[in-house]
């Protein structure tokens, strides 16, 4: 089976027929948006008003020096000030023009900004299994593309909006006392482009919609492909990716190329239709037209009037729809956007939550049950107690749970019964940065941020101050390390800085964890594919880090379960075995059994598969 | 991506400088073109037909005011509507085809260059893919290929049609009154200068607002690659503030670049109502000396509105023509990496004899 199967698939799944209620919801978030900007909105209004007025003056001026200036009779005394009055009507048209386009724009930079702040601070309550199953790249690229997008259309839509609607309005207010009939006949076909306008837009929605489904689903293939290019390799699955590859972006061209059938068909008609109507003007002003010359004349100016308003009249209408194509582009992703923005946090302060301190750090857990999906448990009845000061380590088979068991003590998660007491104190009474401020953290991922290896070590805590940082950097066995470096803890890390190897990067992640001398730590040690220095590194560290403090360590090596006071062995989601190591070998249990097939037979002292989560 | 850092650096690859001259750039775009020259050609013929039957619809009216309804000829509308009719479905007909195909084009060619990149990201050397190079390699196939596509869509019909528009615009006038015509374009050479030199300004507030984006989504992406430490260390807001300062930068790059790049829009409004006001001026009085009829002053001024944006246009798109140009770079550096390692020949069948 190829590797890009489960996206073909998608491709070919997806529905073509939602996207237009979909648009709409979105359209009216996005009104909401606009709510705080009423004055932006009202200096848009006034703004877009006046410059539809300077527009239409020109041809109506022209119109006068028709009649009056030209004649009969000929009166090239009113030339001057006719010329003065389009001038400095042209010269308001550009002012007013030029502050819309600024007024507007400010707007909508307001207003995406709104939107990404929304965004990122729904990111931040996300919990930890949506960061495994979303790639950050297709995250980052909502909120600066698809928001690119929506700022596109949110530069013009209201003015441009607005100015159709007041500049036929003027127009209408202008030529209709001069002849309703013709008026009528010019706007006849008002309705007619109204209705290949929405045409467009429910035609192509779904299309565009399918469009970024598609290239968003793309983009992180092409970003999984990439960053797992060495696995790829080992497993000879080159031309799978780029089979698979090419057959969804087949589905996206053909895709993109209907939308632009649709779009070539509908776009170019609304003004092609509103020129057509000036032939009919011509016609009926043509055989109405009175033989008497001074009347002619009017006549003939009022056709010029009526054709060039008409002309003009063009332009508002191929803004509006390509407005509506912008509109089009956008909305998938800002629906996206929002969607995420909306979703409820999922770990929360409880409403009587508080900050406690914590005193000795014992840790009771009592029938914990919790699950990822309602009643698909991934622990169940999950009973023990570790005293102040003791180390378990966590044994288990991947799947078994046992990082889901971590992460419910700093609340990554809530449980679904039971309880989890600190001190005697249920951890739902914390307020959560209390909580987790308290508690030491070594994440299986090491993370370094961009900045000075100080910065990193004292991420949990910026107000440490240097000793803090040195103790805990010795703690973690890196400050030699550190120290031989040129500009030492001012180093930076990352793109470019030094570069650490892997041992190096875990052990400041240990660090980062000591920094606030914290009673409880918690460590996932399932770093696999360690030379034999590294591994001899970390655990020394591992070692120092633990001594005084309650720990939960997920363990891989024998050394580390080795100097824990206690052992957990979780088996589907319960606890199989807690104990010493001796009582648990007495046992005569699984804990015995991986012990002799594991720790003395085999010459690598590894629990498990190179991985296990 | 978790697991390392040095989240890709977006700022380093703008500054970076186009070493390729364009012409070489254009013509293996053009090589790609060719498989699709078919949809080239009418697309491009449509373009430039459709911009000159736009044209047409002017002079028509001129026709109509002066040979029909002033001298009370309606005999003529016989042949004029349907000629007019016509002109204005030709139009649309060659917008269709003009849109469609040059859709057709831009979404192949790019998905062909886009297809060429994958391949050969499955062969060259492990060593590419380095720590801290991900971000800079995907952003080729995914963002490099999107500005090249929108600007295949988009930036390059409106060359064409502003440049026919403008030279068709220039030939009807000159054709109609050459004297008006030349008076008409007394204002264009300060218009021409005067949207370039502002234009310099607008583009480097423009460079500057990518290179706060990229700023901003280097932070962006780097904040939620190291999102779970951020939340077991509870710092999100400290983490939050950093953002919103990237942000703010952002917000005020971009309104700043506003600003600047619309600030010639007043200008050249102005200097084409200078040029409306001059039309008007001596076309009023060669109309009331008998040397022009009214229907082609009035097409005069029609004209004149229609050369005067294209040509803003073309200026303005000097940036998209740019950052495509790049973009195009880019793609082809990837494409064009030599293979280091090369497979051995399959397996011969060696038959014995």
């Amino acid at each position: 089976m190829s590797i890009a199967k489960p996206l073909l698939d998608y491709a070919k799944s997806l529905n073509p027929q939602r996207g237009f209620s979909q648009s709409f919801s979105a359209f009216k978030r996005l009104l909401k948006y606009h709510r705080r900007y009423p004055w932006y909105i009202a200096a848009i209004t006034v703004l877009a008003l006046i410059r539809s007025i300077f527009f239409a003056i020109e041809p109506l001026y022209t119109y006068f020096i028709i009649i009056y200036v030209i004649g009969p009779p000929t009166n090239t005394s009113l030339l001057s000030g006719y010329l003065l009055v389009i001038v400095l009507a042209g010269t308001g048209y550009a002012i007013s023009n030029f502050a819309l386009i600024y007024v507007h724009g400010r707007m909508s930079q307001y207003i995406v900004r709104d939107i990404r702040t929304d965004y990122y601070r729904s990111l931040q309550g996300k919990s930890f299994s949506f960061y495994d199953s979303v790639g950050v790249g297709d995250l980052t690229s909502r909120a600066t593309v698809d928001l690119q997008l929506v700022d596109t259309f949110l530069r013009t839509w209201l003015g441009t909006v607005l100015n159709a609607v007041f500049f036929t309005i003027i127009i209408l207010i202008i030529i209709y006392p001069i002849s309703p009939i013709m008026t009528l006949i010019s706007m006849a076909s008002m309705p007619l482009i109204f209705y290949f306008t929405t045409r467009l837009w429910t035609e192509t929605m779904p299309l565009f919609m399918n469009m970024q489904l598609i290239m968003g689903k793309l983009t992180s293939y092409i970003q999984q492909n990439i960053v797992g290019m060495k696995t790829i390799r080992i497993f000879r699955q080159e031309k799978d990716v780029v089979d698979g590859f090419k057959g969804v972006e087949d589905i996206y061209v053909n895709t993109a190329i209907s939308a632009g059938k649709i779009q070539s068909i509908y776009t170019p008609l609304g003004p092609a239709i509103l020129t057509l109507g000036i032939a009919l003007v011509y016609v009926y002003a043509g055989y109405t037209l009175s033989p008497n010359t001074a009347i002619a004349v009017i006549e003939v100016g009022n056709i010029i009037l009526f054709a060039r308003y008409m002309m003009r009249l063009t332009m508002p209408i191929r803004d509006v729809s390509q407005t509506i194509g912008t509109w089009i582009a956008a909305y998938a992703g800002l629906e996206r956007v929002l969607k995420m923005a909306d979703a409820p946090r999922e770990v929360e302060d409880t409403p009587n939550a508080r900050d406690v301190k914590i005193g000795k750090g014992k840790l009771e857990l009592e029938n914990v049950t919790f699950g990822y999906v309602k009643d698909r448990p991934v622990l169940t009845n999950v009973t023990f107690t570790v005293q102040p000061g003791e180390k378990i380590a966590i044994l288990g088979a991947t799947g078994s749970g046992k990082s889901s068991l971590i992460y419910l003590i700093p609340r990554f998660y809530d449980i679904q019964s039971g309880s989890i007491r600190i001190d005697g104190t249920d951890i739902r009474e914390f307020k959560l940065a209390s909580l987790r401020r308290q508690i030491g953290i070594v994440l299986q991922d090491v993370f370094l941020f961009s900045g000075t290896i100080r910065e990193n070590i004292a991420f949990g805590k910026p107000s440490a101050s240097m000793d803090e940082i040195v103790q805990a950097a010795k703690s973690a066995r890196i400050h030699d390390f550190i120290a031989s470096l040129p500009s030492g803890y001012d180093t930076p890390v990352g793109e470019r800085g030094v570069t650490l190897s892997g041992g190096q990067k875990q052990r400041i992640t240990i660090a980062r964890a000591l920094v606030g001398n914290p009673k409880i730590l918690i460590m996932d040690d399932s770093l696999s594919f360690v030379d034999a220095k590294t591994e001899q590194e970390i655990q020394s560290a591992i070692e120092e880090a633990t001594k005084t403090r309650t720990t939960l360590i997920i363990a891989q090596r024998f050394s580390t379960i080795k100097t824990a006071e206690k052992i957990l062995v979780l088996e589907n989601g319960s606890v199989a075995e807690f104990g010493t190591h001796e009582e648990l070998i007495a046992r005569d249990g699984v804990y015995k059994r991986v012990y002799e097939t594991q720790f003395v037979q085999k010459a690598s002292p590894m629990l498990e598969e190179a991985g296990g989560s | 991506m978790s697991g390392s850092y040095g989240t890709f650096s977006a700022k380093q690859e703008e500054k970076r400088r186009r070493t390729t001259p364009d012409r070489v750039l254009i013509r293996r775009v053009y090589q790609y073109a060719l498989a699709y020259k078919r949809n080239l050609r009418i697309g491009v013929a449509a373009t430039i037909i459709g911009a000159f039957t736009g044209l047409a619809a002017p002079y028509m009216h001129a026709i109509a005011i002066d040979n029909i309804i002033e001298p009370y000829n309606f005999a003529a509308f016989i042949w004029w509507v349907p000629l007019f009719a016509a002109i204005i479905l030709g139009n649309y007909v060659f917008q269709y085809i003009q849109t469609y195909q040059m859709r057709v084009v831009g979404e192949k060619v790019v998905a062909k260059m886009r297809d060429d990149m994958m391949e050969k990201l499955q062969v060259i050397s492990l060593r590419y893919f380095s720590e801290g190079e991900a971000g800079r390699i995907i952003s080729r196939p995914t963002n490099d290929a999107n500005t090249v596509r929108i600007f295949l869509r988009l930036g390059l019909t409106s060359i064409l049609i502003d440049i026919s528009s403008i030279l068709g615009a220039f030939s009807i006038m000159f054709y109609l009154d050459l004297r008006l015509s030349l008076l008409a374009m007394t204002v264009l050479p300060v218009a021409i200068i005067l949207v370039w030199v502002l234009g310099k300004y607008s583009r480097a507030a423009y460079r500057r607002t990518l290179i706060t984006t990229s700023g901003l989504t280097a932070r962006m992406q780097e904040d939620l690659a190291g999102m779970k430490v951020t939340q077991a260390y509870a710092q999100e807001k400290e983490t939050e503030k950093k953002f919103i300062k990237s942000q703010d930068e952002n917000v005020k790059a971009t309104i700043r670049a506003i600003l600047i790049g619309s600030s010639y829009t007043p200008f050249v409004i102005g200097l084409r109502l200078i040029g409306t006001a001059i039309i008007l001026f001596y076309g009023v009085n060669a109309l009331l000396a008998g040397t022009i009829q009214l229907g082609i002053l009035v097409a005069f001024l029609e004209y004149q509105f229609s050369y005067f944006m294209p040509l803003v246009d073309l200026v303005t798109m000097y940036d998209q023509y740019q950052s495509a140009m790049s973009a195009i770079e880019r793609m082809f550096d990837v494409i064009d990496t030599k293979v280091e390692v090369v497979d051995a020949q399959p397996d011969r069948s060696i038959t014995l004899q």
